[in-house]
């Protein structure tokens, strides 16, 4: 082990999606080795791939989203618990708040436009903050394992207190033609209690 | 109490004052006289299979261990150290044979036992300082379950489980018992709403009259072909005792053939058919009605729907349970658990999971445009305005009382309570006046102990009223009845 070596409860992600319930469909590529450089052009694709897809999803262009993702994609949202150290888990088993496919998803998105999804209507104004991107390789040249934080500032209406997400992502990315597709996203909230009304967004 | 008076007397007859749904004073006022009184829902017990597991719940601001000891038992514990008054577990969930205080040590058996005192000869004298033997962490006033479902009353003197749930159990039933292993639940997804409690309370009661304008979007994008406005007003409201809900009114045919048709596969069927009662199953086969949401007072509900999972026109049922935690008169923690029943086959379990995370839950596309409402008219009832309005909660119910439409006779809807089809605003009435009957009661007496923490065999365990224990050696009170 050296100390570039991934904190114990970080870097699980493919795990993650292995052992959801709804993971089964969900591709299985895992990270090898050190982070690329920052001066690595996959680094720089993987990066740019992230922050255009905080700009589309600030915008709620969902259905633009959509089409950044695989076929085969698997969105998966863990609970959250507390748990004692060395317990050997920080999830809640078998449940979550995303364990998504394409179809799943492009109904949520399919809710987002029509003109009766009042959670969003009058709309929220959405900040994604992404940081600490760092970009791995993985076991063929198709696919790269990408790491971020998330910061998610949610303002309503102009009464309600703004809500906040804070998240660290794994995310698989995949290359189909010239660019990078999402194939696999495993979001680990930092709370194990949401101070949002709802997840009407998208991480 | 003259204060409310007034108050309690509008919500009686179905004008709510805007302001019971954000006003502190009656938050304390609830408190003090119902969340100390009433039986409220904290576990089931399939969270914690295993002898050691444990999840830690709150009843408002108090914390419990909800434990099953190492002979299987279940019991519930003050999460509060004897000693100094540290949470004894600052965890959520897990397994331990015992929990060991961070402050200064003091450690107890998962069934609530002192087993360890560091010093305890030196700095107390042992025994004769400090009687460690048979003192544990303070009980739960009073704890009992029903198909395994784990209820806490703050309350020493409460009435039975059972009474306090009347004829409710009936309906129950319908969600907890589709065969004999029970349930299997999962999470809870927990998440905080600027809403005062009541709100989802009475929403899932009763409320039939929002489903075509709220959920308009689910049925557009195909999620769910049934709360057309139309199909929705064919459902009757039932309220019984405790707790009243929704039903939806299925297409002709037989019991098999409506189960089928919200999309339950032949082999739970026929456990079903073992599990409920001839006129449980009649109120789905004869009188065509199919149990949707609920709500069991105060705070607990239920769902159950059957939306469309995947591309296609099969549809799949889910089950949920879930709290209305009170934070305060203006938040709320939800505690959202998806439930199936656990001799289903896996497949079914997955594609029942799906279906509850696309519909309810902290993303459920349901649940999303209701808790908006939910904010907005707890934000609105803060002001004095709220104050000078009442609202009209008595749809169903002409000016002179009389109702708009008759209640279903016996041989229309073979549950017990009253029934009615179409809208109306029944239940939430009935929801409002056990509120409003619970706010006159006197306080529950609160006497502090020390008495409490004598338990020479542990905390008293959990018992099933309705079916036989998980453990089949007798407990110590039968060994010592059967002497």
């Amino acid at each position: 082990m050296t100390s570039t070596e991934p904190p114990a409860r970080a870097g699980h992600g493919a795990a993650h999606s292995e052992q959801s319930v709804l993971g089964g469909h969900a591709p299985r590529q895992q990270r090898v080795g050190k982070p690329l450089t920052f001066d690595d052009a996959r680094h720089l694709q993987a990066h740019q791939f992230l922050v255009d897809e905080a700009y589309l999803l600030d915008a709620q262009e969902y259905r633009a989203w959509l089409e950044t993702l695989t076929d085969d994609i698997h969105y998966l949202m863990p609970v959250r618990v507390t748990t004692a150290l060395g317990s050997g888990f920080d999830t809640s088993p078998g449940m979550a708040h995303f364990d998504e496919n394409k179809y799943s998803l492009s109904r949520r998105v399919a809710r987002f436009v029509t003109e009766h999804a009042w959670t969003e209507d009058p709309p929220s104004r959405l900040r994604h903050y992404i940081t600490n991107v760092r970009t791995f390789a993985s076991s063929d040249d198709d696919h790269l394992v990408v790491e971020s934080a998330e910061l998610l500032f949610r303002s309503r209406g102009d009464v309600n207190e703004a809500a906040f997400v804070s998240c660290g992502r794994e995310d698989l990315l995949r290359r189909e033609g010239q660019s990078w597709k999402l194939a696999r996203r495993v979001i680990s909230v930092d709370e194990s209690v949401m101070r949002m009304q709802n997840l009407a967004v998208f991480l | 109490m003259t204060d409310h008076a007034q108050v309690l007397a509008d919500v009686r007859r179905g004008m709510i004052p805007a302001h019971i749904y954000n006003d502190s004073a009656l938050f304390e006022l609830e408190k003090e006289r119902l969340f100390s009184r009433a039986w409220l829902f904290v576990a089931h017990e399939s969270e914690i299979p295993q002898n050691g597991d444990y999840v830690v719940r709150r009843v408002l601001e108090d914390s419990f261990i909800i434990s099953r000891d190492s002979r299987g038992e279940i019991r519930a514990m003050f999460n509060m150290c004897l000693h100094r008054g540290m949470q004894v577990c600052r965890a959520e969930m897990g397994n331990a044979s015992n929990f060991r205080c961070p402050y200064h040590g003091w450690s107890y058996r998962n069934d609530g036992r002192i087993i360890g005192l560091p010093f305890h000869k030196e700095a107390y004298g042992g025994e004769d300082g400090f009687k460690k033997k048979g003192q544990t962490l303070l009980p739960a006033p009073n704890l009992a379950s029903y198909n395994g479902l784990i209820f806490i009353s703050m309350d020493s003197g409460a009435e039975p489980l059972e009474d306090f749930l009347g004829d409710f159990k009936y309906y129950l039933d319908f969600y907890t018992k589709q065969s004999a292993q029970g349930l299997e639940v999962r999470g809870p997804q927990r998440w905080r709403i600027k809403a005062n409690w009541k709100i989802g309370a009475e929403n899932f009661a009763g409320d039939m009259y929002h489903t075509p304008q709220t959920h308009t979007s689910v049925v557009e994008i195909g999620l769910f072909r049934e709360p057309k406005a139309e199909k929705r007003k064919d459902g009757a409201t039932y309220w019984a005792d405790k707790g009243g809900g929704t039903t939806y009114k299925l297409p002709p045919g037989t019991f098999e053939e409506r189960m089928r048709y919200v999309g339950y596969p032949d082999e739970m069927i026929d456990r079903i058919k073992q599990a409920w009662t001839p006129q449980q199953q009649r109120l789905v086969g004869e009188d065509g009605f199919m149990i949707s949401a609920a709500s069991c007072f105060p705070n607990m509900s239920f769902v159950h729907n059957w939306p469309k999972v995947e591309d296609g026109e099969d549809v799949l049922p889910f089950i949920s349970l879930r709290v209305w935690q009170p934070i305060s008169a203006d938040e709320t923690e939800v505690y959202s658990w998806f439930a199936v029943d656990a001799a289903a086959p896996e497949d079914y379990k997955a594609k029942s999971y799906k279906a509850y995370l696309m519909c309810f839950g902290s993303t459920g596309m349901f649940e999303q445009d209701d808790v908006e409402n939910w904010v907005s008219l707890t934000n609105t009832a803060a002001g004095s305005m709220a104050r000078r309005l009442l609202l009209n909660s008595r749809m169903g119910l002409l000016e002179d009382n009389s109702v708009v439409v008759d209640p279903l006779p016996a041989e229309q809807f073979h549950g017990p309570g009253y029934a009615q089809v179409g809208y109306n605003e029944n239940n939430q009435r009935e929801l409002l006046t056990l509120w409003a009957d619970h706010l006159e009661m006197p306080p529950v007496r609160t006497d502090a102990t020390a008495v409490g923490t004598h338990n020479p065999d542990g905390i008293t365990p959990l018992v099933q009223t309705n079916r036989a224990p998980a453990v089949p050696c007798p407990s110590t009170e039968e060994k010592a009845a059967q002497a």
